[in-house]
């Protein structure tokens, strides 16, 4: 097993290289380059375009800057500089972080709270009317775009006369030390984000929680263990939930990205201060060696989760054997 | 303070005050009747001291630097921290002192000698004289090394402007040759403070400059002369000033400004987020457009505690349709190249609709390359021509472009292909693509097949920039004085983009001439000639001559000037619309 | 087997059918399900005859009705009882607010007729299959306008758009499932059931394909696809472009299935009996994943729809003036249209009909091909 990972780990290197050189390649691909913007101001000379472009090194060939920024990389772990910010990359990226992993750990920790549960009950009750509901409910919002939900919910929170429309927290409290009104301050605004962010989540979760859950139920292993007489809640427990959840681990893995590309729109929408509108931002502003630096990272934390889906599921279910 | 009369009684005769001092003042005299230092026009009425004023940004600022960067939060939240030596008048456009207290312009037209306003001191206390003027113009905004120096305004044709210390309180600025909009040049650069940024020698070391007062800089070196100064700065999500006490700045009565304690900006990227916020009390203004304008009107009269006003501004970009006349396909770049063709494009646009449409009515006709409030605006509304696409297809027909396949969609002169083009245009906005629409619709029924390339906003420019489009959608903002436009409406300019062969071979050569049509001759020597002028009044000609062949020749088709509009809190005093302008300052507004 | 009925055959029937026959049996008795099914197909039809239902051409512009609200259909005038009839309108511009108010004039009533030929082919052209040119419309006002949803702000009449934007929507996510299923589920299994150097290849490829930046992309092939490109061929071109981005995700679950399935006894029996590869996972190990499948398309139906329009968003994706429920939906994301023309959010009221139809379809496809289920 430690050999498999570190085979794996080994493995991930060529195959960031490559994500690497197809993220360049296609942010290349688009028209134009950062210093387009300095063109339509009237202040600027020509003089000046082309003495950023050099500082910049857009001068040299699109390889050459390929190879400088992995040397950098490798060498001296430089992720390069923000053309926008004049800043280097990691100390933009380090201070935007943290409130972006809280709010992704946070939507991921809610949905699977929510969901697993209500995953098992709609399998166990599939002809109940409370299952028909949840389900209804579920299904409405897989269809409504996350973005519209937000909107949506902003709108009801205006029409009651509610401040809390956007953003972690009231302006007063934004640069005020923590404090319990603080606190209850950020509750007060965190709902709306969890609900519009982490509802697409919960339904998605639920059905394939609900599908899982139906198949394992009748797989004969839990018929013995039924017949054995084993109580039935530890039988449910024991033997059909967790043999449920592995499917799931597979998707838990690939979830991990979205911790800075997803629901890009959404926060924009929602005014949070997370790392997604700052990718976007550096994607149009063409700031290349920041949305490389992102883009790489994203790809990444993919290898990584899919690594760690793998070996949890290789723990999970004792029938997987790695050779 | 408490002594103070109540003031309504005094509002209509200091109302009258201000405007015979903006009537009869020269904007060099300080008139002694009152004691404020700034624009009269900002004030509606005198305000009271103390509040939090809480605006938006779109984006965190990225540098507090305003020449290594080209970003508006920075300019935004650093004009609050920054002086300039000249100001304009919201109400007037006309030069307002500011850092400089007088000027005079020699009759030549070649320098101008500043008088610096004295007793003004740094927000940490130092004096500002000379020295800080003469380090922000040479080492700083003319300085080629820094991303965003201001090289450009300080140069007539290749010679620079060169800049004197006379004594601690006065500067010349000279120029080679006649230079007509020196001044207002110097509108644009804000001064730094010498002692604080001479150390890291922006001439020697410009890399190591730009790295000065970057975002995680401490904002106790960040110091100016202006109304605020930085207090504190959460990333992604606020940006806080505080009143500056050594502020210069007076009302009316003798009180330092700004009226407000503090000053706030929120970082709110979607326009939506901001009307939230706004709606719920949090924002005391939100920039909003036209399309938003009903709803928040009707909710202002329904009682909100809001107000929403609306004005004719002077930057507003406006829209203009632009043609490659040096497109790859030699069909389209013969009917681009037809001023015959044009004429029948513009004959298609219905202005009427489109501003009724797209801007919900709060839109209005362009001037051709100047803004109908601007003082160098001739009007040139009869050329815009009235929509009628009855006489647009007689046109074409008479030009060949007739439908001899039979297929519904007009053909190219003598039985060439089908007369189809793309609309290039920005698609994540609401004005663009409802104008594309509405264009693609009316030359559907005038016969020409029209495609829309709709692409984000911020791609736009560069593609036009690289020719790598049939059609385009475009704006560029006005500017007080045409000659700050050049490089857009000077054949040969660098973002002359629909005549990218009259550009010259290499960059600062001269531009092809012998292409260039005579018209398109004219106006390059319009504004060859204009740039060397030290009289106005010679200026004003020339640009007169220039908007009527613009408007008679039409490079591009202009199609509608968006009007201001404006939403802000109830609470707030001096946010008010006089003479169509909306006006407000950061410094003259008060909580009531 | 035998020709004469007797009392002792019936409980054999059961026995008799086939598989398939149980699986529909157990499928109608989900009522959800088959209320579902109806739904979709009534959609699909309503998408097939969408040309002819709708009182308009999706491009007619009627510039005197911007932002109209929907019209009621009437059939009581002045307290008499009488066929159909709306009342037209009239637009003013109010001089303080700009909004455009729509008033009804009462004294004119204007008749609905049924199987109508529109006069002017610029407003009432439609293509019946891209072949026929038609003017028949179900209904129309000859008179003046009916807008029975009311317009967008071009004045075009949004219950033809939306009729006709269900072409598009309808078949997108099923085009694009059935691509990004075909690949995953092929690559997949392989990759599970193989193992070895094949199984490294694959997974190394989904995971390029799962870690490319799917903005950057979607950007730059916005500026790429030609303007000039029919419709139809961008229309295609989104769905390629989605389905084969999308098949990295179901080739990952696939293979976790699979790779499970794969040690369970029988399967391993079959094997050591000497059942060839493809026998064994189509016989032995694609029945197992049946039920995940289905479940995962018709999650991703959803997201084919919804992702149409975040392509529209960007550019890429259905242009002016062809239409789809995601285009029309986007017009209608923001404050001033939630408060002010809150008919435009329509479109999406019949995007999650249909999502909630193939979910409850599938829901009940899957109980149905159960087999161990009692």
């Amino acid at each position: 097993m430690l050999t498999y990972a570190l085979r794996r780990i080994l493995g991930m290197v060529p195959t960031l290289l490559l994500i690497s050189v197809v993220c360049f390649v296609v942010i290349r691909l688009q028209p134009g380059s950062f210093i387009d913007q300095y063109l339509e101001d009237p202040r600027v000379t020509r003089e000046t375009v082309e003495l950023v472009t050099r500082q910049l090194g857009l001068d040299q060939p699109a390889y050459v800057q390929y190879l400088t920024w992995i040397k950098g990389i490798v060498t001296e772990g430089d992720f390069g500089y923000s053309f926008v910010n004049g800043r280097p990359v990691s100390s933009l990226i380090w201070e935007r972080l943290g409130w972006t992993v809280f709010l992704a750990v946070l939507t991921l920790l809610v949905s699977w709270a929510i969901a697993i549960p209500l995953g098992i009950y709609t399998a166990l009750n599939r002809y109940g009317p409370g299952a028909t509901i949840l389900n209804f409910f579920g299904y409405v919002s897989l269809a409504t775009p996350d973005f519209l939900v937000a909107l949506l919910l902003i709108a009801l929170v205006l029409n009651f006369g509610g401040t809390n429309v956007g953003g972690l927290f009231s302006p007063q409290f934004i640069d005020a030390p923590w404090s319990l009104a603080k606190f209850l301050d950020l509750l007060n605004h965190l709902w709306i984000p969890m609900i519009a962010i982490g509802l697409e989540g919960v339904a998605g979760l639920m059905r394939q929680m609900r599908a899982s859950m139906l198949d394992v139920i009748n797989q004969d292993y839990v018929r013995t263990a039924r017949a054995k007489g084993l109580a039935a809640n530890r039988v449910l427990w024991r033997h059909a939930v967790r043999n449920a959840v592995n499917p799931l681990i597979s998707l838990a893995g690939l979830s991990l990205p979205s911790l800075i590309s997803g629901t890009i729109i959404a926060s924009i929408v929602l005014n949070l201060p997370t790392i997604g509108p700052f990718l976007y931002d550096s994607l149009l502003n063409k700031d290349q060696y920041v949305a490389m630096t992102l883009l790489l990272f994203s790809a990444l934390l993919l290898l990584v989760g899919n690594l760690l889906a793998d070996l949890a599921l290789a723990w999970a279910d004792p029938r997987i054997r790695f050779e | 303070m408490t002594a103070r009369p109540a003031p309504s009684p005094a509002a209509p005769l200091l109302a009258a005050l201000t405007v015979s001092l903006a009537l009869c003042a020269p904007a060099h005299a300080q008139a002694n009747q009152s004691r404020a230092n700034v624009p009269p026009s900002l004030f509606q009425t005198v305000g009271k001291k103390g509040g939090t004023l809480t605006l938006s940004i779109v984006s965190s600022p990225q540098s507090f630097n305003y020449f290594a960067v080209l970003d508006n939060n920075t300019y935004t939240v650093m004009n609050n921290v920054l002086d300039r030596l000249i100001t304009l008048d919201p109400l007037t456009n006309r030069l307002y002192p500011a850092l400089a207290e007088s000027w005079t312009f020699s009759p030549d037209g070649r320098s101008a000698t500043l008088k610096l306003r004295r007793g003004v001191k740094w927000s940490d206390g130092q004096n500002f004289n000379a020295d800080d003027v003469i380090f922000t113009l040479v080492d700083v905004a003319s300085n080629t090394g820094l991303r965003a120096n201001q090289s450009a305004v300080f140069k007539i044709g290749k010679d620079p402007l060169t800049f004197r210390k006379v004594d601690a309180y006065t500067v010349r600025v000279t120029a080679p040759k006649p230079y007509g909009a020196m001044l207002q040049a110097l509108t644009f650069v804000p001064i730094l403070p010498q002692h604080k940024l001479a150390k890291y020698q922006p001439l020697r070391d410009p890399d190591g400059f730009m790295k000065a007062w970057a975002t995680n800089a401490p904002l106790s070196e960040i110091v100016g002369t202006g109304p605020f100064m930085l207090g504190s700065y959460t990333v992604d999500q606020k940006v806080s000033l505080v009143r500056n006490p050594n502020s210069w700045r007076r009302d009316p009565r003798g009180t330092q400004l700004p009226y407000m304690d503090r000053l706030e900006y929120l970082i709110i990227k979607s326009p939506d987020a901001q009307i939230a916020a706004f709606r719920a009390g949090q924002l005391d203004s939100a920039p909003i457009t036209g399309a938003q304008f009903p709803d928040l009107k009707r909710q202002e009269l329904a009682g909100a505690k809001f107000r929403v006003i609306r004005g004719i501004g002077l930057n507003n970009p406006p829209v203009h349709w632009a043609f490659n006349q040096d497109s790859r396909d030699a069909n389209l770049k013969k009917a681009f190249s037809d001023l015959r063709f044009r004429e029948a494009m513009q004959l298609a646009v219905n202005r009427e609709r489109i501003i009724d449409t797209v801007y919900n009515g709060l839109a209005s006709l362009p001037g051709h390359g100047v803004a109908p409030i601007s003082e160098w605006y001739t009007n040139t509304r009869s050329y815009l021509r009235s929509y009628n696409l009855g006489q647009a297809g007689v046109r074409l027909d008479g030009l060949g472009y007739r439908d001899t396949n039979r297929d519904g969609i007009r053909n190219f002169p003598g039985g060439g292909p089908n007369v189809e083009f793309n609309i290039l245009h920005a698609a994540d906005n609401t004005i663009m693509p409802g104008i594309a629409v509405i264009l693609q619709s009316d030359l559907g029924r005038l016969g020409i097949k029209v495609n829309l390339q709709g692409i984000t906003g911020s791609t736009v420019l560069p593609t036009a920039l690289a020719g790598n489009f049939e059609s385009v959608l475009s704006t560029f903002g006005d500017q007080p004085d045409p000659q700050l436009r050049k490089d857009i409406w000077q054949p040969g300019g660098a973002l002359h983009y629909w005549r990218r062969s009259l550009q010259p071979a290499q960059e600062g050569g001269t531009p092809n001439l012998a292409a260039m049509t005579p018209a398109e001759r004219r106006i390059h020597d319009i504004f060859a000639q204009a740039e060397a002028l030290g009289n106005q009044a010679q200026r004003k000609r020339l640009y007169t001559e220039w908007q009527w062949l613009f408007a008679r020749n039409l490079p591009v088709i202009l199609i509608a000037k968006p009007d201001s509009v404006a939403a802000f809190h109830d609470r707030l005093g001096n946010f008010y619309v006089r003479d169509n302008r909306v006006i407000s300052s950061n410094y003259s507004v008060f909580e009531k | 087997m035998t020709a004469i009925p007797s009392p002792a055959a019936a409980p054999a029937t059961p026995r008799a059918t086939s598989p398939l026959a149980l699986a529909l049996r157990r499928f109608r008795r989900n009522r959800v399900g088959v209320v579902s099914a109806w739904v979709l197909a009534g959609l699909y039809l309503m998408a097939l005859l969408s040309g002819f239902l709708a009182p308009y051409s999706i491009t007619a512009q009627h510039p005197d009705f911007p932002n109209q609200p929907p019209q009621r259909v009437r059939v009581i005038h002045q307290g008499q009882l009488t066929r159909p009839f709306i009342y037209p309108v009239e637009k003013t511009r109010d001089p303080v607010t700009f909004a455009s108010t729509f008033a009804e004039n009462r004294e004119r009533p204007l008749p609905i007729l049924f199987f109508v030929r529109g006069d002017d082919p610029a407003r009432y052209g439609y293509n019946i299959l891209g072949v026929f040119r038609s003017q028949w419309h179900l209904f129309g006002v000859p008179q003046g306008t009916a807008f029975l949803l009311g317009t967008d702000k071009f004045g075009r009449d949004l219950l033809s758009r939306t009729l006709v934007g269900a072409q598009v929507s309808l078949t997108v996510g099923v085009i694009g499932v059935l691509i990004s299923f075909s690949i995953g589920i092929v690559l997949g299994g392989l990759s599970g059931y193989l193992g070895g150097w094949v199984d490294g290849l694959i997974q190394r490829t989904t995971e390029v394909l799962l870690s490319f930046p799917r903005l950057p992309i979607l950007l730059a092939l916005s500026t790429i696809i030609p303007a000039r490109w029919p419709s139809t061929w961008v229309y295609l071109g989104i769905i390629a472009v989605l389905a084969l981005i999308g098949w990295a995700g179901l080739a990952r679950i696939v293979r976790g299935q699979v790779l499970s399935a794969r040690s369970v006894d029988y399967v391993q029996a079959a094997r050591a009996v000497g059942a060839s590869d493809l026998r064994v996972v189509l016989r032995h190990i694609m029945p197992n994943l049946s039920s995940i499948l289905i479940v995962t398309a018709t999650l991703a139906l959803p997201g084919y729809i919804l992702g149409e329009s975040a392509l529209s968003f960007l550019g890429l994706g259905i242009k002016e003036p062809m239409t789809s429920w995601g285009l029309l939906l986007k017009d209608a994301q923001n404050f001033e249209t939630l408060s002010l023309y809150p008919w435009l959010l329509a479109p999406g009221l019949l995007i999650v009909i249909s999502v909630l139809a193939f979910n409850f379809l599938g829901d009940a496809l899957r109980d149905a091909a159960d087999t161990q289920s009692r």
